[in-house]
């Protein structure tokens, strides 16, 4: 119902992510260049992190992939957009004034043609 | 029980708190502090006394400042200063007291060590009177009068630790341009007097429905403008991230839970829906009369929403400040609760566009709650630890369960995991975005995406090896640890209950919002057969 929250969405969201998981895991698998079973021949990229590197307190997750994968993914996918969006918080009071003007401009240009 | 005798006390009792708290502050420290927790809590009786009465009657409470009807001798038009609270308005008064309260007692603990505190308690409470005023006002040059006592004690605050560098920069900025955007709504009130010859938000309802002119439309875009720099919307946030962190926590999370939703979220609703009735604009577009275009303002809403949710959570992710971190998660949800409002204007007349102003009232008293939190454990880490960093706040939860704790339930309301408060509100949200269009939808999975990026990455900070600078830090005492505890109660509760919070209050509340009775009109114009 329009407003309301069924738990099943949750779950089916749920499941569909994990198989999309899991087939991604195995298609990285079969597209590795290893040609072994175990070992560093089999070896998928999962991010600039290194798996093998224990991470100091988390020694419990050796080998797993861990929320530091996808973070890494995400910063790296995404550099370009935050090297810009760094770049444009200046902190420079005169860059917040302008900001302020363009928007207002904005605004007023929009209400007048389409208001 | 009289909601026009109890009104009046939701202003008396903060301002005599304030403004008597310089004589009370010479009976010692003690007093000081007893002095500013109880006038909060008086307030939050009052507060809470105000929104039972509103929610249970339903109707519309309005007080006439000196006089019993705000109508003059003689006339036909209202000249005094109304206040005039409908069930949204009821929402942010108890939304301020609660949280302000929080923010009072945890002042008792953590400003122990900072001096001239006198001032402190006054500002405080000044901050709150301000954010109240502006709640209940039905007058639009008193709305611009609390605006600016809000606005001002924000600025001293901010700077109030003014031994360092980063508190007075911050509080110079924000004072500039917070000025700039405060004349461009003064500007905007003075056009909107100058065009119709009143001020009662109401009576202008009627004039601007009467005859809508440019001047009403240049009016609108400079409220607008003024008032998305108010709530800290892209691209002009920027102010944000230096204010809120620089300012002590106590005061940063009112900034973040409070100020940026009363003096830009709900103050914009209130002008949009109540001086600017898009009911009214409906109807003269259905008789061929000039009209404004609400649905295309709508639009420009949500230009902006959608912005600010993706700039400020996206900005979240790469910081390394834990304040600064959660002060760009709150640019990323005011994008939210602007996407609400942005639909709730565009859809008008729909379920579509009632659910989505449901869910961004929703949201407003959410991250209220949510941020006053999270701002409230930064506070209680910088505290113990001396540092903001994240990099050096590694293993937090060892030395510091209790407030990792309520980190925990913080991060995870604000990110919207079920069954915390968080996230029925962007469940509304998410909803009738993808229904109204399904590309917004998208936008707004895509901030939650960075949002939970952002908090996962704290939370992994908190949980991992402890680090050399955390190994003496312990919980923070009972005054710091007893407001962070019930903000995480009231989230929990607020969770447990979400649709009957919904269907109960804000429904009712976007429904009384979107006057489709002209509710608001009609209980000013109710008062004029006493003139």
């Amino acid at each position: 119902m329009f407003g309301y929250w069924d738990a099943l969405y949750f779950v089916f969201i749920f499941i569909i992510g994990l198989i999309l998981a899991w087939l991604l895991n195995e298609w990285a698998k079969n597209s590795g260049m290893g040609t072994r079973e175990t070992g560093d021949g089999t070896k998928i990229f999962i991010s600039g992190e290194d798996p093998d590197r224990v991470v100091p307190g988390f020694e419990h997750l050796e080998g797993h992939f861990t929320g530091r994968n996808v973070m890494w993914g995400l910063t790296y996918a995404l550099k370009r957009f935050f090297t810009v969006l760094r770049a444009d918080h200046t902190g420079l009071l005169t860059d917040y004034v302008s900001y302020l003007l363009i928007t207002t401009a904005f605004v007023l240009g929009a209400i007048l043609i389409w208001g | 029980m009289n909601g026009e005798a109890i009104l009046p006390y939701i202003i008396i009792i903060p301002l005599f708190g304030a403004f008597s708290m310089p004589i009370v502050s010479l009976a010692g420290r003690k007093a000081r502090e007893a002095w500013a927790v109880l006038i909060s809590a008086l307030t939050l009786v009052v507060a809470s006394a105000l929104f039972y009465h509103v929610w249970d009657t339903k109707e519309i409470i309005v007080y006439t400042l000196g006089a019993k009807t705000p109508f003059g001798q003689g006339v036909d038009f209202p000249i005094r200063i109304v206040w005039e609270v409908d069930l949204l308005g009821a929402i942010m008064v108890l939304t301020v007291a609660f949280v302000s309260f929080m923010a009072i007692l945890y002042s008792i603990g953590y400003m122990k060590h900072d001096t001239g505190l006198e001032k402190y308690y006054t500002l405080i409470l000044i901050l709150e009177l301000g954010m109240l005023g502006i709640a209940i006002t039905g007058d639009l040059f008193n709305f611009y009068v609390f605006l600016e006592i809000m606005s001002i004690a924000s600025y001293a605050l901010v700077a109030f630790r003014n031994d360092t560098w980063e508190g007075i920069e911050a509080g110079i900025k924000y004072m500039f341009v917070g000025s700039i955007a405060s004349s461009f709504v003064l500007l905007g009130i003075a056009l909107l007097y100058g065009q119709y010859g009143t001020l009662t938000m109401g009576y202008m309802a009627i004039k601007i429905l009467e005859n809508p002119t440019v001047t009403a439309k240049v009016a609108l875009a400079l409220f607008i403008a003024g008032l998305l720099f108010k709530s800290g919307a892209s691209p002009v946030h920027m102010w944000l991230a230096d204010a809120h962190p620089a300012a002590p926590s106590s005061i940063s999370a009112m900034l973040s839970g409070l100020v940026i939703k009363i003096g830009g979220i709900y103050a914009m609703a209130r002008i949009l829906f109540s001086i600017y009735s898009p009911l009214a604009n409906k109807i003269l577009e259905a008789y061929n009369q000039p009209y404004i275009n609400m649905g295309a303002i709508g639009w420009v809403i949500i230009i902006f929403a959608c912005l600010t949710l993706i700039i400020g959570n996206a900005m979240a992710v790469i910081q390394t400040d834990m304040k600064r971190l959660l002060a760009y998660s709150s640019v990323g949800q005011i994008g939210y609760i602007l996407l609400g409002l942005g639909i709730g204007l565009a859809a008008y007349g729909t379920q579509t566009g009632e659910v989505a102003l449901a869910g961004a009232i929703y949201h407003t008293v959410n991250h209220a709650l949510m941020k006053a939190l999270l701002f409230l454990v930064a506070g209680a880490v910088i505290h113990e630890v001396g540092t903001r960093n994240l990099n050096e706040l590694s293993g937090l939860a060892k030395t510091m369960p209790k407030t990792t704790f309520a980190f925990l339930i913080g991060a995870a309301a604000i990110v919207g995991t079920p069954p915390l408060n968080g996230f029925a509100s962007k469940w509304l949200i998410y909803e009738s975005s993808a229904v109204f269009n399904p590309v917004l939808g998208a936008i707004a999975i895509i901030g939650t995406a960075f949002c939970t990026a952002a908090y996962v990455r704290v939370l992994y900070t908190f949980f991992g090896r402890p680090s050399e600078r955390i190994a003496n830090a312990e919980d923070p005492e009972t005054s710091m640890m007893l407001p962070m505890l019930l903000l995480v109660l009231a989230i929990v509760v607020m969770g447990l209950f979400p649709w009957q919070i919904s269907d109960k209050v804000m429904i009712p509340a976007a429904r009384m919002l979107e006057q489709f009775k002209f509710e608001y009109i009609q209980a000013l114009i109710s008062l004029a057969g006493g003139a």
